[in-house]
């Protein structure tokens, strides 16, 4: 049968997760989407109980037409050498921070995941020891990698450009000097 | 240029001779132009032979060549480094990245140009240079300190305010710096 791995693998994870949606993507690679208040206990199970150890990353997707942010958990099973994508999603606040619980203290790693989110996407998560600044030390903007964040905007404002042909250049060669 | 800058003395023209074939570079790379420096250095382009060797520390180096992009973090700590080396002190923006920002022109984390920070003796353009322009530069750099008009680091020195000014609103506010560049002005007399 093909998928007869993952498929046994969802049966498993089904039973005690009824409402959440899983679906295979290709070989070794499952897909989960459940409601938001569910994914801390999903970690915990994945972690204690299914021997998911590995989480392998957390990224996030700003979906700005839906008003909503869709945060990825990537765990991995060494032995069973499957990874399952666990997709939330949570409302997207135009000023200020999104909010979402924390799984620091689940995995350690969690928290470079969580601060990098924070200070790209501007999601906070509650509960976490350190959602200091990460990568981008110096930064007052907005979150760089919201939809509606306009990097060439941004840059043209911010920073000063090389001016390639200024006014006192101009005058000069009007003048006639400059030219061989 | 002012008279003072370009008038020398016997002796300093003597320390010009010296100085210029036992430059130290500060081994401090940023962004991807690294990979061209090893070949440099190495027995293929040797530029042992023009007295240029690569430093550690830069309170003993007097080049310090900036080798591609510098996001707003890295350029922090090339403005410590800076102010930490000991005067004459020679930069070199090598690539297009240190020149107008090259391929990165449109990023929010990338500086657009160098010279407003620190100020810059030599560009070396291209995306990446050569080896061989690199030697050039350098070659260009000890005929410059030869003829007395490598005087870029008494630029930060005289218009202190206006690099402290660009820094400032990249950083977005006082960064704590170890020199008192001013008290250093007034011991050198610009």
């Amino acid at each position: 049968m093909e998928y007869a791995k993952e498929n046994s693998i969802i049966e498993m994870m089904q039973t005690e997760f009824p409402e959440a949606h899983f679906t295979v993507k290709k070989e070794r690679r499952i897909e989960v989407k459940m409601p938001s208040g569910r994914l801390y206990d999903f970690a915990v199970r994945m972690q204690k109980k299914w021997n998911f150890l590995h989480l392998s990353a957390i990224s996030c997707v700003d979906w700005i037409d839906d008003g909503e942010f869709e945060l990825v958990y990537h765990f991995w099973n060494y032995d069973e050498k499957v990874l399952v994508m666990a997709k939330i999603r949570i409302p997207r606040e135009e000023e200020g921070d999104s909010h979402f619980e924390t799984i620091s203290n689940l995995w350690q790693p969690a928290k470079f995941f969580e601060r990098d989110i924070h200070e790209m996407f501007g999601v906070y998560f509650d509960g976490s020891e350190d959602m200091e600044r990460f990568i981008l030390t110096d930064w007052t903007g907005p979150p760089p990698m919201r939809k509606d964040f306009i990097t060439r905007e941004f840059a043209l404002n911010f920073y000063h450009y090389r001016e390639y042909e200024p006014q006192w250049l101009k005058d000069m060669m009007a003048a006639g000097e400059g030219n061989e | 240029m002012d008279e003072k800058l370009t008038q020398r003395s016997v002796w300093e023209k003597i320390a010009a001779k010296l100085s210029k074939r036992s430059l130290w570079m500060l081994h401090y790379c940023t962004g991807c132009g690294a990979i061209e420096l090893p070949p440099t250095m190495t027995a293929r382009f040797d530029m042992e032979r023009f007295g240029i060797n690569p430093m550690v520390t830069p309170r003993q180096a007097d080049i310090l060549l900036i080798t591609g992009y510098l996001s707003v973090k890295t350029l922090k700590r090339v403005v410590l480094t800076y102010e930490q080396m000991q005067a004459p002190k020679y930069v070199v923006g090598f690539g297009s990245c240190t020149i107008n920002g090259g391929m990165y022109w449109n990023s929010y984390a990338t500086m657009k140009s160098l010279d407003r920070y620190i100020p810059v003796e030599t560009y070396i353009a291209g995306c990446m240079p050569r080896p061989e322009a690199i030697i050039h530069s350098f070659n260009e750099l000890i005929a410059k300190i030869d003829r007395g008009e490598a005087n870029s680091w008494k630029d930060y020195y005289k218009n202190y305010d206006f690099y402290r000014k660009n820094q400032e609103h990249t950083f977005e506010g006082p960064i704590e710096t170890y020199n008192d560049i001013k008290a250093d002005a007034a011991l050198f007399r610009i």
